[in-house]
C-alpha cells in the first residue's frame, strides 16, 4: 500500500474516480437535450398530445441525471486548485479563462433555463417554454466545446509557450482551435448524442418488450433511429480522424493504444494488433494476433505509412505512458461498441424500411428490441473507454511534453487526500446506486399519460402566480392543502 | 501599460466581488432554507421549503462555479494558493454541496423521505460551515514565501476567530433564509419564519459585533488598515449603517411586512461584504500577495472581460426573469410533476 503516502499517484485515482462517475450524467443530458427540443418541437408543430407526453417522460431522466452532473461536477472545477495548484498557476492565463467561459457561457444559461422548462409548463406560453428547452440544450452543449476546448489543448498546447513555469497566451484564437480542438468536440458532441440516443431507444425497446404503451414508445424509438443514421456513421468517420490526429500529435499516445513497441518505417506497411498481451517489463507483447499490413489502411487509407510510426521502446520508460494495456483495450473497446451501434442502426433501418417497426408489428421484433435494451449502457462505456485513452494515453505528462503530471500536483499531506479520495469513493457509490435504483423506477412507473396537456384544457396552476391578489390562508398550513 | 496594469486586475477584483456577493445573497438563503429545514416539525413544511428552491437553486449556486473560473482565468496564483491552502474546508463545502443538491431530485422520487431530507439540511449546513472556515481563514490570513506559493499548515484554517465568523456566517444564511421564507410562505409557516428571522437577526448582530471589535485587536494587518485616514471614516459608518438596518429590519419584522425583511437583510448584506472587500483590497491573499501581483497576463484578462463581462448583463437579465416567472407564494410541497 504504498500509493497511500504518495499524494500525486493519490491525487491523480481521486482525478480519475471523479472524473469516470461524473462523466456518466452530462453524456445524458447532453444528448438528451437534444432530443427533448426534436419532441417539443414536433409536439409544437403536429398537436399530437404524444409528444408532449414523451417531453414530459424524458425531462425525468433529464433532471435526475443532470441534479448528480451538478452535484459530481462541481468538484471537477475545485480539484484543479486544491490537488493541482502549481498546474492551475502554470496554466490559468489560458486554462482557467477557458473553465470561466464554461460557467459564464454554458452552465449558467443550463441551470437558469432548465427551471422553466422543468416547472414552467404553465407559466410561460409554448414560444417561451419551447425557447427555454432549446436554450437548455445549447448551454449543455457549450459545456462540451469548453471543457473539450480545455481538454485538448492539454493534449495540444498551442497560442503560446512556457516561460518561467508559466504559460503566456501570444495567440488566444490560435491556442481556442489548437489542433485537436474541432475533432475533439465534434467527436464528444457525436458520442453525448449517441449515448443518449441508445439509453432512449434501450428503454423505449424495453418497454415494447414489456408489452407496455407500444405505440407510445415505438414512437421515441423511431425518432432515436432516425437520429441514429446521421450520427452512428458520422462517430466513426470523426473517431478515425481523431485516431489520425493521435498518429501526428502524440506518438507515445498512439504507440500505446496499439501496443506497438518497435518502429515501423516511413514508407512501408505495418501490422496491426488485433488483440494483445501487452507486457511491460518485457517491452513486447506476450501473445498477439495481428493483421498484416493493415495499419496503414486505418491510418490513412493507403497500405505504406507516410511518417514513421514510432515503437513505444524509442522513449525512455519515463517518457512513455504506463499501463499499455488498460490504454489498448480500452481503445479497442470503444471502437467495437462505436462499430455495433452502426450495425445496430443498419440493422434497424432495414427493418423500418420492410414495415418491420409499425406499432402493430414492433413487438414481434423480439431479437432486435433485446439489442437496443443491450445497446443501452454500451455508449457509457465507450465513453468511459475513450477518456481513459485520452488522459490515461497523455501520461507522463498533464500539459502534453510541456508539464509532467508530477510537477503539477500540489504538495499534501497524503492523509488529506486519502480522506477526500475515500470520501468520494463511498458518497459516489451511494450516489450510483441511488441514481440506478431511482432510474429503474422511474422506468418501472412508466409515463403519466393522464397529465394536461398545456392549451388543450384548462389547467389548475399548482403555485399561485398572482402575488398582489393574494389572500392569505388563515387555517393552519397543514389544513391548506 | 502601467495603468493598464493597474486598471484590469481592479477590474476583476470588482466583477469576482460582483459574482461572489451574488453568491452569498442568492445561495445564501438557499443554504439558510436548508439549515432551517432540520427545524421544520413535518415533511409537508420541508416539502414547501424545497419547492420554494426548487426552481433556482442550481441557477443559484453557479456564482460560486462562475465565482471559481473567473478566479482561476483571472488570479491563477490566488486560485491555486488560497484553494490548496484551504484543502479540508472547500472538501467539507463541496460535500455539503453534493448531498444538498442530489436531495432535491432523490427526495421527490423517493418514498421514504427521511434520509434525504436529513441529507439536504445537513448538506446546506455543512456548506455553509465549510465557506465560513475559508471566509475566516482567508481574512486571518494565508502563510505564503514571496512568490506567494503555501507553505502554512493544513489546519492553519482553523482558529478561534474563523469558529467566529464561521458561526455568524451561519446566522446570516438562517436570516436571509428566514427572511426569504416570510416573503414566500403564508400562513403558520411564516409565522414561524417571522420568528426565527428575529432571532437570527440577533445573533447575527452579536457575531457582527464581536467580530467587529476583535478583528483590529488580533490582526496587526487590519488594525494599521482600518485606522488609516482617510479609510478610518468609512469603516466607523459601516457598523453604524449596519446597527441602523438591523434596528430596521427587526422593526419590519414587528410590522409582519412580507417583503421589506428580505430587503434590509439584502441591504445588511452588501454592507458587510463591503466592510470586509475593502479589509481585504488591494490583497488577493491576504496579508501578502496583492491582486496585481497574482494577476494572469494583461491579454488574458481582456480577452475574459470581452467573453466574459458582456455576458454579466445578459446573466443578471434571465436569472432576474427567472424569479419573475416563479414569482409569488409557494403553496404546494411537491415540486415533481
Amino acid at each position: 500500500m504504498e500509493f497511500l503516502s504518495d499524494s500525486v499517484v493519490l491525487s491523480r485515482m481521486q482525478f480519475a474516480l471523479t472524473a469516470i462517475f461524473h462523466m456518466l450524467w452530462p453524456v445524458l443530458t447532453t444528448g438528451m437535450g437534444i432530443y427533448l427540443v426534436i419532441v417539443e418541437g414536433i409536439w409544437l408543430k403536429t398537436k399530437n398530445p404524444d409528444y408532449y407526453l414523451h417531453a414530459r417522460f424524458w425531462a425525468k431522466f433529464y433532471v435526475l441525471n443532470f441534479g448528480i452532473g451538478v452535484a459530481t461536477g462541481i468538484p471537477m472545477e475545485f480539484q484543479f486548485g486544491t490537488n493541482w495548484a502549481p498546474f492551475s498557476e502554470a496554466v490559468g492565463n489560458f486554462f482557467g479563462s477557458v473553465i470561466g467561459f464554461e460557467a459564464s457561457w454554458a452552465f449558467m444559461l443550463e441551470a437558469a433555463f432548465l427551471g422553466i422548462m422543468l416547472f414552467g409548463w404553465e407559466r410561460v406560453n409554448p414560444a417561451i417554454h419551447y425557447l427555454s428547452t432549446i436554450l437548455v440544450a445549447i448551454g449543455a452543449n457549450l459545456s462540451t466545446l469548453w471543457i473539450l476546448t480545455a481538454n485538448s489543448w492539454m493534449q495540444t498546447p498551442a497560442g503560446g509557450e512556457l516561460v518561467n513555469g508559466k504559460f503566456i497566451v501570444h495567440d488566444y484564437f490560435q491556442a481556442v482551435l489548437n489542433p485537436f480542438m474541432v475533432n475533439s468536440v465534434l467527436h464528444m458532441f457525436f458520442a453525448t448524442l449517441e449515448t443518449s440516443l441508445f439509453v432512449i431507444g434501450g428503454i423505449s425497446a424495453w418497454y415494447i418488450l414489456q408489452k407496455r404503451h407500444e405505440a407510445f414508445f415505438a414512437k421515441s424509438l423511431k425518432i432515436a433511429l432516425a437520429a441514429a443514421i446521421a450520427v452512428a456513421p458520422l462517430q466513426i468517420y470523426i473517431g478515425h480522424l481523431s485516431g489520425e490526429q493521435v498518429y501526428h500529435y502524440q506518438p507515445t499516445k498512439l504507440a500505446a493504444m496499439e501496443a506497438q513497441w518497435e518502429s515501423s518505417p516511413a514508407g512501408k506497411p505495418a501490422d496491426w494488433s488485433l488483440v494483445a498481451i501487452p507486457n511491460e517489463k518485457a517491452e513486447k507483447n506476450d501473445w498477439e494476433i495481428t493483421i498484416p499490413n493493415a495499419l496503414g489502411y486505418i491510418l490513412e487509407f493507403k497500405q505504406n505509412l507516410s511518417q514513421p510510426l514510432r515503437g513505444l521502446k524509442e522513449w525512455k520508460p519515463s517518457d512513455r505512458p504506463h499501463m499499455v494495456g488498460l490504454i489498448y483495450y480500452a481503445f479497442r473497446v470503444m471502437i467495437a461498441i462505436g462499430f455495433f451501434f452502426a450495425g445496430l442502426m443498419l440493422l434497424s433501418t432495414l427493418q423500418w424500411l420492410r414495415g418491420k417497426l409499425s406499432s402493430a408489428n414492433i413487438s414481434q421484433q423480439r431479437w432486435l428490441m433485446r439489442a437496443w435494451v443491450l445497446a443501452a449502457p454500451l455508449g457509457y462505456i465507450a465513453v468511459e473507454s475513450g477518456w481513459i485513452v485520452r488522459c490515461v494515453g497523455r501520461q507522463p505528462w498533464t500539459l502534453y511534453g510541456q508539464i509532467r503530471t508530477v510537477d503539477a500536483a500540489s504538495q499534501l499531506p497524503a492523509s488529506n487526500v486519502v480522506v477526500s479520495l475515500s470520501s468520494f469513493a463511498i458518497v459516489y457509490t451511494v450516489l450510483f446506486v441511488a441514481a440506478m435504483y431511482f432510474g429503474s423506477r422511474i422506468i418501472r412507473t412508466g409515463p403519466n399519460l393522464e397529465l394536461p396537456i398545456p392549451g388543450v384544457e384548462i389547467t389548475k396552476p399548482a403555485v399561485d402566480t398572482t402575488p398582489g391578489e393574494f389572500v392569505p390562508d388563515e387555517r393552519p398550513v397543514e389544513a391548506q392543502q | 501599460m502601467e495603468t493598464l496594469q493597474y486598471f484590469l486586475p481592479q477590474v476583476w477584483f470588482v466583477i469576482l466581488a460582483l459574482f461572489l456577493f451574488l453568491y452569498v445573497m442568492l445561495d445564501g438563503f438557499d443554504l439558510g432554507v436548508g439549515i432551517l429545514s432540520l427545524t421544520s416539525s413535518d415533511d409537508e413544511r420541508r416539502g414547501i421549503l424545497m419547492t420554494s428552491l426548487s426552481n433556482i437553486w442550481d441557477a443559484n449556486e453557479t456564482w460560486l462555479v462562475l465565482m471559481g473560473g473567473g478566479l482561476f482565468g483571472a488570479f491563477p496564483l490566488a486560485y491555486a494558493t488560497i484553494l490548496n491552502a484551504l484543502y479540508i474546508p472547500i472538501w467539507v463545502m463541496i460535500f455539503g454541496f453534493i448531498f444538498r443538491g442530489v436531495a432535491f431530485e432523490f427526495r421527490e422520487l423517493s418514498r421514504r423521505k427521511l434520509f434525504w431530507n436529513f441529507a439536504f439540511g445537513a448538506g446546506s449546513f455543512t456548506a455553509a460551515l465549510g465557506q465560513g472556515f475559508a471566509l475566516g481563514a482567508v481574512l486571518k490570513g494565508i502563510k505564503v514565501d514571496e512568490t506567494g506559493h503555501f507553505i502554512g499548515s493544513t489546519w492553519d484554517w482553523f482558529s478561534l476567530p474563523s469558529v467566529l465568523v464561521a458561526l455568524t456566517l451561519i446566522q446570516g444564511y438562517v436570516l436571509i433564509g428566514s427572511t426569504y421564507l416570510v416573503w414566500k410562505t403564508t400562513g403558520e409557516l411564516q409565522e414561524t419564519h417571522y420568528k426565527t428571522a428575529k432571532l437570527a437577526a440577533w445573533t447575527t448582530l452579536i457575531g457582527a459585533v464581536l467580530i467587529t471589535i476583535t478583528t483590529p485587536i488580533i490582526y496587526e494587518s487590519a488594525r494599521t488598515k482600518l485606522f488609516q485616514q482617510p479609510l478610518v471614516y468609512i469603516f466607523a459608518v459601516i457598523p453604524i449603517l449596519g446597527v441602523l438596518l438591523i434596528w430596521q429590519l427587526l422593526q419590519s419584522l414587528n410590522r409582519k411586512e412580507e417583503r421589506a425583511p428580505f430587503v434590509w437583510t439584502i441591504l445588511l448584506f452588501v454592507v458587510s461584504f463591503f466592510g470586509l472587500g475593502l479589509i481585504v483590497f488591494p490583497y488577493i491573499i491576504p496579508p501578502q500577495i496583492t491582486i496585481y501581483e497574482a494577476a494572469a497576463d494583461p491579454s488574458s484578462l481582456v480577452i475574459m472581460i470581452i467573453f466574459i463581462g458582456f455576458l454579466i448583463p445578459v446573466m443578471l437579465f434571465y436569472n432576474l426573469y427567472q424569479y419573475i416567472v416563479f414569482r409569488g407564494k409557494v403553496t404546494g410541497g411537491s415540486y415533481g410533476e
